[in-house]
Order: structure tokens, then C-alpha cells, then sequence
């Protein structure tokens, strides 16, 4: 065989494969849409009902009988367009998409996999019952805060917080706590679960400020503020002033400036000492500029010609925030008797602050 | 035949669920719908024949709901009507972005259908555009 030649058989069997492989890829093509357009067609007489249903327009609870008496094998079918109405509704609508998983047994089904062997089964059913929102759950759902799955731990902890239910809280900052060598739940997921709970978890949120874990400590605090928890502000001063744990100490700042009365403008300029760490000057800064009181005026403005010049500059940024006393505190920074480090900051923030539009509301544009 | 009735709402969302679940809502309600899947789709409606309010989700393809909501308050014939912004986003710098454009209400999903009815019918009764 010449050289031309087997060049040539190889072009061929070149040229079949390619061939072959787009006619596979057409023939799965055109069964996958067959197949949907099948499931479609199955699908659509129910559709009426479940739009019904998830709509809110089912008062006389036909359409949500109805959906719950469809037979097993279109259920089958059924129940993935069920499960991606759940997130999208509220209310009545939720409630009422959950009967009818509960009554094809999907939800007693998700309780039985929580304490399936694999972990995609265990975070697939702890999912569900997040969807459905069924209270009853959290019980049977807490042990998984501590599944030696990360996956599972973090599905788990957003579910109780779609869940709602405030008992669920303690659980779920057991969860942030490194066990058997496994790394704990990532904070912003257990945070984002806990706000999700509501006021309610207060007395569990408290109790996680005097944790021996730092890392419940700081979740804790991060809630305190975000959550408006004004009852946490004396366990919040304390942790500003002695935590052990720079990180704790520094979400207790940022939540002071959240939760804190008049008096912790004061605690929080304190921590604005050039004998403090870098790090919490200027979280104590920023967090001044977030309280907006006027008795922080001096204290910022002092802090305008600190030799730290990103505290400088977030100094001035709180000034702004302040409103028009503060304003005017930068414009008479940044006046020609007065050039040097103070007016680089003052000049930066009133520029920034002209382009946000802060300038033209608070009235005192430059 | 109620005011209701002679009321046109044009809905805009990319999800079907969505858009089927709006959509089935206000025709119950009695309002006449107009459903498009993506932005492009839901300026062109909006300009061939302006209705009364529009419901527009912000991620669509083509054009985001907020982009139709600015071309609909730089077009002087369009102008003034109401529109509802609704997105799975709930950062505040979305709110303050459709509020700045002018949006008339905002929702967030998930959201109540019931809710959703709630602003439609406040802003319509305000009726400040």
C-alpha cells in the first residue's frame, strides 16, 4: 500500500466518523425532543391545575385535588414541574404545591432518604423538604447539620432557613462548629439561614454571642447586625472591647454601627486609637459612617489626617454618610487655607460622593 | 363588563412558570394580558400599543427589564406608563437601580401571587403617571 493510498483509506475513515458522529448527535437531537414533546403532550391537560394552583387561584381546592390524584406514572412526570414552581412562589400558593408532593408521599419519601447512605440522596431529600417548607422536618433534619458531607451540611442549613422555623437556629450554628476534623459550615450560609428564621431565634442568637467558638461568635454578630438585633448591642460592646478573636471583634464593630444607640459612637471611636490593629480602625470608621451619628464629627474628622491613609480615606467616606454636617466637615477640609493629607481624603470623598448623587440630596453640593 | 376588564397588562419574564402563573392571574382578575419572553419582545409590544402597566422581569435575554424600563422613559409617547419590576434579585442596589429608572413597584421573587396582585392594583389606583 502506497503512502497516497493509506493517506487516502484514513480520509475516509475520517470522514465516516465524523459523519457517524453528527448523524448520533442529530438522532439524540431529535429523540430528546421527541421525547419532550411526548412529555409535554402527557403533561398538558394538567397544566391548567398546577398553574391554578401555584397562582393562588384554587379556592375551591379543585385543582389541587386534582393534581393530587393524577396515577403514579404521571406523576413521575409531573412532580419536576411541581418542584420548579416551589422556589418561585410564597404564601398560599407554596403551601399548597407541598400538599400535593405530601400527597404522592414525595415528602415522606425525603424524610426516609434523610438517613440514606449517599450523600446526593441526603441532600436531595433535605432540599425538598426546604422547598415545601414543612416545620414538622426540622427535627428529623437537624442531624444532618453535622453530616460528615459538606454538601449536605450546606443544603441542609439553606433549607431550615427556607423553612423558616426559629427552633432550628441552634442547629444550625452547631453546624459552623469544625468537627472530627471536618471543616464547618461556610458563615455566610448559616448566617443567610439564621436572618432567614426572623426575630424569633434572638434567644438562640444571644446564646451564640457567649459561645466558646469564635466562629459561632462572629455568625452570631454578623446576625446581630444585619438582623437589627438591638438586644445583642451589650453582649456586642463586650465582644468589641475583649474578644480574643480579631474577626469576632470586628463583626461586633460593624454591628454596632448597625444596632448601637448613642453611647457606642463612642465605644466604637475609641477602637479608632492609633493602639488598635489596622484592621479594626478602619472597620470602627466605616462603621461610625453607618451609625450617621453627629458625635462621631470630631473623631472622623480627626482621623482625616491619620498617617494610615486608607482609614483616611474611609474616614471621609462616613463623613459623607453622615449627611450635611459631615459634608461640611470635608468641604472645610478640602478649603485652600487648608492643603495637606486631610484635603486628599476630603477631596476624594466629596468627589465620589458628587458622582453617587449624595451631594445634590443632602443639599450641599460643592 | 368591569373598568377591570378594559385594563391591559403586558407581562414580561423569560421563565415559562413565571409568565404562565402572572399571566393566569391577572385573567383572572380580568385584566387582558399581553405575555413575551425576553425584552426585545416586550419594548416592541409596548410601543406598538402601550398598555396600561407592564410587568417586567430584569434578567431576560435581549434587553434586561431595566433597559426596557429606560427606553420606555426616554420615548415621550411611552413615557408614562406604570411598570412593576420584578427579579429573583434582591440586592438593595437592584432597588435603588429600578426605583432611579423609574419603576413604579418592585417584587421579588419568590413572591406571593397574591402580593404581586396587591402592588398591581396600589399602582394602578395611584395612577401618578
Amino acid at each position: 500500500v502506497s503512502v497516497e493510498q493509506a493517506f487516502l483509506i484514513a480520509g475516509i475513515l475520517l470522514g465516516l466518523a465524523c459523519v457517524s458522529a453528527v448523524a448520533v448527535i442529530v438522532f439524540a437531537r431529535l429523540t430528546r425532543t421527541q421525547v419532550g414533546a411526548r412529555s409535554a403532550l402527557t403533561l398538558a391537560p394538567y397544566r391548567p391545575a398546577l398553574v391554578a394552583v401555584a397562582s393562588g387561584e384554587d379556592e375551591d381546592g379543585l385543582a389541587k385535588a386534582s393534581l393530587s390524584a393524577v396515577p403514579a406514572h404521571i406523576w413521575v412526570r409531573l412532580r419536576p414541574s411541581v418542584v420548579a414552581f416551589l422556589p418561585k412562589v410564597r404564601g398560599v400558593p407554596a403551601a399548597d404545591l407541598g400538599a400535593v408532593m405530601r400527597a404522592h408521599g414525595d415528602v415522606e419519601e425525603a424524610l426516609r432518604m434523610l438517613v440514606s447512605s449517599s450523600a446526593v440522596a441526603r441532600a436531595r431529600a433535605a432540599y425538598l423538604l426546604g422547598l415545601v417548607r414543612d416545620p414538622d422536618s426540622v427535627e428529623q433534619m437537624l442531624p444532618l447539620m453535622g453530616d460528615p458531607s459538606a454538601d449536605v451540611r450546606m443544603v441542609t442549613a439553606r433549607a431550615l432557613g427556607t423553612i423558616g422555623n426559629p427552633t432550628a437556629a441552634a442547629g444550625v450554628l452547631g453546624g459552623l462548629r469544625t468537627q472530627h476534623g471536618r471543616i464547618g459550615l461556610p458563615a455566610w450560609v448559616a448566617a443567610e439561614a439564621l436572618l432567614a428564621m426572623g426575630a424569633e431565634i434572638g434567644p438562640a442568637l444571644l446564646a451564640g454571642l457567649d459561645s466558646a467558638d469564635p466562629a459561632v461568635r462572629n455568625v452570631c454578630a454578623v446576625v446581630a447586625g444585619h438582623g437589627t438585633f438591638y438586644l445583642a448591642a451589650p453582649r456586642l460592646r463586650v465582644l468589641l472591647a475583649a474578644d480574643a478573636d480579631s474577626d469576632v471583634r470586628a463583626s461586633a464593630a460593624v454591628a454596632l454601627g448597625q444596632v448601637g444607640g448613642a453611647d457606642d459612637a463612642a465605644t466604637l471611636a475609641r477602637h479608632t486609637d492609633a493602639c488598635e490593629g489596622a484592621g479594626l480602625r478602619r472597620t470602627c470608621a466605616t462603621a461610625l459612617g453607618e451609625m450617621g451619628r453627629t458625635e462621631s464629627l470630631d473623631t472622623l474628622s480627626g482621623l482625616l489626617v491619620d498617617e494610615d491613609r486608607r482609614l483616611a480615606e474611609l474616614a471621609a467616606d462616613s463623613l459623607v454618610r453622615i449627611g450635611p454636617e459631615g459634608i461640611a466637615r470635608l468641604q472645610e477640609a478640602v478649603a485652600p487655607r487648608n492643603q495637606g493629607p486631610a484635603a486628599l481624603a476630603a477631596g476624594g470623598a466629596l468627589e465620589l460622593a458628587a458622582l453617587r448623587g449624595q451631594l445634590a440630596i443632602s443639599g450641599t453640593g460643592p | 363588563v368591569t373598568e377591570q376588564t378594559k385594563t391591559r397588562i403586558l407581562v414580561a419574564d423569560d421563565d415559562r412558570d413565571i409568565l404562565d402563573l402572572v399571566v393566569f392571574k391577572l385573567t383572572q382578575a380580568g385584566f387582558d394580558t399581553v405575555a413575551v419572553t425576553d425584552g426585545v419582545a416586550a419594548l416592541a409590544a409596548v410601543e406598538a400599543d402601550p398598555p396600561r402597566l407592564a410587568i417586567l422581569d430584569i434578567m431576560m435575554p435581549g434587553l434586561s427589564g431595566i433597559d426596557v424600563l429606560r427606553k420606555i422613559r426616554e420615548n415621550p409617547a411611552i413615557s408614562d406608563l406604570d411598570v412593576i419590576l420584578l427579579t429573583a434579585r434582591a440586592r438593595d442596589s437592584d432597588v435603588d437601580t429600578g426605583f432611579a429608572t423609574g419603576a413604579s413597584d418592585y417584587v421579588i421573587k419568590p413572591f406571593s401571587p397574591r402580593e404581586l396582585m396587591h402592588r398591581v392594583n396600589t399602582v394602578l389606583a395611584r395612577g401618578d403617571r
